[in-house]
């Protein structure tokens, strides 16, 4: 297995948690503002980044 | 949801606004989240131990440069992580008493302190609080001057707490300090509500000894915590091994007899460094939390009968508050009985209070974001306007 498959998992779980880390600043109703939902946006962009990674290195 | 086959999921800071007294300094930063998902594994700072072969000199991970950062942070010379605050105050009793050694604490000390100095062999004695809950310079001097007439030698070691954990009130640690060092008394101060949270100076306090519980107050895994020592104690504190096996005749290098050789070998130390630049720094915005807990308080204190049993203005986050007059009431008659105000809350997303408690209860608001002060200050006020309380605007 690549280590760009494993930098790409770590990296993904990293992103996760920024994900958590504004869910537990915005509990318990989750209401984000405009600044949060870009970072959200941002976030699951290069969330998505590392998900085709892992595929193309772990699935083919 | 689940961990595995049989561990839930623990979302509670996700899902709700926390308010538990000892849990919210020390939840996790992003970074020590992301830190604790790297070094979950056993001995995983190990990776690159080297001769000598101790967690304060290992370089990769820089735990080195770590314990100096710590050291720094509370303005003393050594620091060393230790298993929680409980284990800095037995690796300090364990140097300095001995059996039968009178030793001071206060009347609002924690447990813990008590068992390090029973553990060995000393004897714990209390400073009296005052009427308003606070331990004062002139109940410690007085207190020394008992303890000298009764056992003709001054006691052997003060621990103070800056705030205490039952009110979360501010202690007089300096004047104590000041009036243990006329007496020749080395004092360690514990900061468990303290460091991590607010700014700490060990060296201008006067302090021989700083204790910090970062699972408490420093956004870290459990258990963790720091001992921060002067100079001339860490030889003390930190004195390394002489034993020598009787039969194999081994030597044990240079570890250290209280920490017993090593400490916090994984993930409760990655997670205190990947927390401590974003730790170093909210300590200097300490007056907004505090901004946000006196808005939170004031709120309870305008429900008619609440009354807050800790120091007012609050000095600290953690607030003791007796809702007997207002919420109890409530209680009394209500169907859910005293589960009335856990059972409300947890509809509203707030959480930490113990369950069923509806006349002296603490909570602590430290670390929400103001949205969420506003909105836990308005949910308090909400369900007492639903229970038919009257709420002064």
């Amino acid at each position: 297995m690549s280590k760009r498959a494993v930098d790409s998992v770590f990296q993904a779980m990293f992103l996760l948690t920024d994900l958590r880390v504004i869910l537990r600043d915005t509990a318990p109703v989750h209401e984000l503002d405009e600044s949060r939902q870009a970072m959200v946006a941002r976030t699951l962009a290069e969330l998505e980044e590392q998900v085709k990674v892992i595929r193309k290195e772990m699935v083919g | 949801m689940k961990c595995g086959l049989s561990l839930d999921v623990r979302d509670i800071d996700e899902t709700t606004i926390n308010i538990d007294p000892i849990q919210v300094g020390g939840r996790l930063t992003a970074d020590a989240m992301k830190a604790v998902i790297a070094y979950g594994d056993g001995y995983s700072v190990c990776d690159n131990c080297r001769k000598p072969n101790r967690l304060d000199m290992i370089k990769s991970p820089p735990i080195d440069a770590f314990h100096r950062d710590l050291a720094a942070f509370v303005n003393m010379d050594e620091a060393r992580v230790v298993p929680g605050a409980r284990r800095a105050f037995q690796a300090v009793a364990g140097t300095y008493i001995e059996k039968g050694d009178p030793v001071l604490l206060t009347a609002l000390s924690h447990y813990t302190e008590f068992l390090s100095v029973e553990a060995y062999g000393g004897v714990p004695l209390e400073i009296q609080k005052s009427s308003e809950h606070i331990i004062t310079a002139d109940a410690a001097g007085e207190k020394i001057d008992s303890v000298k007439r009764e056992y003709g030698r001054p006691p052997k070691l003060l621990y103070v707490d800056h705030f205490d954990y039952q009110f979360g009130n501010e202690h007089e640690v300096k004047g104590i300090i000041k009036v243990a060092k006329q007496n020749d008394i080395p004092v360690l101060y514990n900061g468990a509500y303290t460091v991590g949270i607010m700014p700490v100076d060990g060296r201008d306090l006067g302090a021989d000894f700083v204790v910090g519980s970062a699972h408490k107050s420093m956004a870290s895994p459990a258990p963790s915590g720091v001992l921060a020592v002067t100079k001339e104690c860490a030889e003390e504190v930190f004195r390394t091994t002489k034993a020598q096996a009787d039969l194999t005749k081994r030597t044990f290098g240079i570890k250290e007899v209280e920490m017993m050789g090593c400490t916090l070998m994984g993930v409760t130390l990655v997670g205190m460094m990947a927390s401590f630049p974003h730790v170093r720094e909210r300590v200097k915005h300490w007056d907004c939390h505090l901004s946000n807990g006196r808005m939170i308080v004031d709120a309870l204190l305008a429900i008619d009968g609440t009354t807050v049993k800790s120091e007012y203005p609050r000095k600290h986050t953690l607030t003791r508050i007796d809702t007997t007059g207002s919420f109890d009431t409530v209680a009394r008659t209500h169907k859910k009985r005293g589960f009335f105000l856990t059972s409300a809350l947890k509809e509203k997303g707030i959480s930490g209070t113990i369950p069923g408690a509806t006349k002296v209860w603490k909570f602590n608001t430290y670390g929400m974001t103001d949205a969420q002060a506003r909105y836990t200050a308005k949910a308090f006020q909400d369900i007492a306007l639903q229970s038919g309380l009257h709420v002064l605007q």
